[in-house]
């Protein structure tokens, strides 16, 4: 090769290079699928605490809202009791829209609504990784609903009416602030527990962010405002702060999350502490871009 | 009275008298702290936040050796913690939950855990073994400090 198509091939690269995304991305879908699942949280509510090495997804987990009680479901690859048997369409519709194969309407307990902003990429390699993963024999708990016609009426009118739904983006934005906004609005559905809700237990995407007393908060725990409010938000932290507490959980007076914050950071097989660098950065500028809000969320 | 029974008697009063001193003085010893055990502990966690984030201002200084002083004062706070929650101290004050008591055993390991943890933390400092500490800085607060947050512990209010 001559010394002119060498350079030339190396401007190439260059140029090539510098269109690779912020999160530099192994090939395989199913290791690229376990990145997503990792900027999911680990998608935790599907795991049992304390069996992530015997029930890794394997559902089980109880959850208690105002309509009954729910239970997360197996989504291992198991053909009797889990998603084997289910195409990858019939996964994606799950996640993104709420129906099982069957037709029957999930909860959004797990938060379709928001995961409708995940691009079909990721989606797709998500259901890789989740098919990667060893299947469980176990089979689903009922719910037990107490609101008459809750499924029936309630539910879809609630959808209708007060659940926003997010767009999905035609792919994954890979860098700068629409890649933080991606990550943390769709993928990392940070608004779930973040955002307040209302009286009918919709987010307040208004108030983006801006926390949850006891009372609304997941599992009946407050949640902060991570707006950058300056006295109630996360105005005082620095944008490296907010990086290395995603990555670490600890944070700049020295405490260590604990509870759920703490749970999606280790995350089961991955967490936000897998994410990279770039990735945490994007969502941390993303989230000193957003509007402050000052909403106090104490004791 | 003889004086062999005298000096037996003697001898009975004195040690009697050393044995009620080392009682008071034992009993002394045992009352550590202001009495309060839920100020105690809270106390103690904010003194072990503070010598966490003064290790990972070390640590981003490249100043490694120095944090073996603060990982030893971790170590000696995780010593006091079991004591510091006894049975009944569960309060609306505290971010305690009640899973420490139903699950003791477990609390108790964690507890035993950031001890010796800290101490190896303070050991391989002290060996100037730098890349060794940092490696296990990476994943301390997580897995020692998070292993007990996060199921023990009710998140606390949040500070800006």
């Amino acid at each position: 090769m001559s010394a002119s198509r060498t350079l030339l091939v190396f401007l190439a690269g260059l140029v090539l290079g510098s269109a690779v995304p912020s999160g530099a991305q192994p090939r395989d879908p199913a290791a690229r699928g376990k990145y997503i699942f990792a900027a999911a949280g680990g998608c935790g509510c599907h795991t049992e605490k304390d069996r992530v090495d015997r029930g890794l997804n394997a559902g089980g987990r109880r959850y208690d809202g105002p309509f009954g009680t729910v239970y997360a479901t197996n989504i291992t690859p198991d053909p009797e009791t889990g998603i084997g048997k289910w195409t990858d369409e019939q996964v994606i519709t799950a996640i993104r829209s709420g129906r099982r194969p069957n037709g029957e309407r999930l909860l959004p307990v797990h938060p379709y609504p928001t995961f409708n902003g995940m691009a079909e990429e990721d989606l797709r390699t998500l259901v890789a990784y989740l098919r990667s993963v060893k299947p469980v024999k176990r089979a689903n708990t009922p719910k037990r609903i107490s609101v008459p016609l809750f499924e029936s009426v309630f539910l879809p009118a609630w959808l209708a009416y007060f659940a926003a739904r997010e767009t999905p983006p035609p792919t994954a934005p890979v860098s700068g602030l629409a890649r933080g906004e991606y990550l943390a609005r769709a993928v990392g559905h940070c608004g779930e527990c973040h955002t307040p809700r209302t009286v009918t237990m919709s987010l307040d995407n208004s108030r983006l962010f801006a926390g949850n007393p006891k009372s609304r908060g997941p599992e009946g725990s407050a949640v902060p405002n991570i707006t950058p409010d300056r006295d109630t938000g996360l105005g005082g932290w620095t944008e490296e702060q907010i990086v290395d507490y995603m990555a670490t959980g600890n944070k700049p007076d020295g405490d260590v999350a604990g509870g759920l914050m703490g749970e999606v950071i280790q995350g089961t097989s991955a967490g936000y502490k897998d994410l990279t660098r770039a990735d945490l950065t994007a969502i941390a500028r993303y989230l000193k871009s957003i509007p402050p809000v000052k909403n106090r969320i104490g004791e | 009275m003889t004086v062999r029974s005298r000096v037996c008697g003697s001898v009975l009063v004195i040690v009697g008298t050393a044995l009620v001193a080392a009682a008071c003085a034992s009993s002394e010893m045992m009352k550590v702290g202001s009495g309060d055990p839920v100020a105690d502990r809270q106390r103690l966690m904010k003194n072990v936040g503070a010598n966490w984030a003064d290790i990972q201002a070390k640590a981003k200084a490249n100043n490694f050796e120095a944090i073996a002083v603060n990982a030893d004062t971790l170590a000696l706070n995780a010593m006091h913690v079991p004591a510091l929650f006894p049975k009944g101290s569960l309060t609306d004050k505290s971010k305690a939950k009640p899973e420490i008591w139903q699950k003791w055993d477990e609390f108790v390991k964690v507890a035993k855990n950031l001890e010796t943890q800290s101490e190896k933390l303070r050991d391989t400092a002290r060996a100037k073994k730098n890349d060794e500490v940092q490696a296990m800085l990476k994943d301390f607060g997580r897995n020692v400090c998070g292993a007990c947050h996060t199921p023990f512990r009710v998140p606390p209010p949040q500070r800006s």
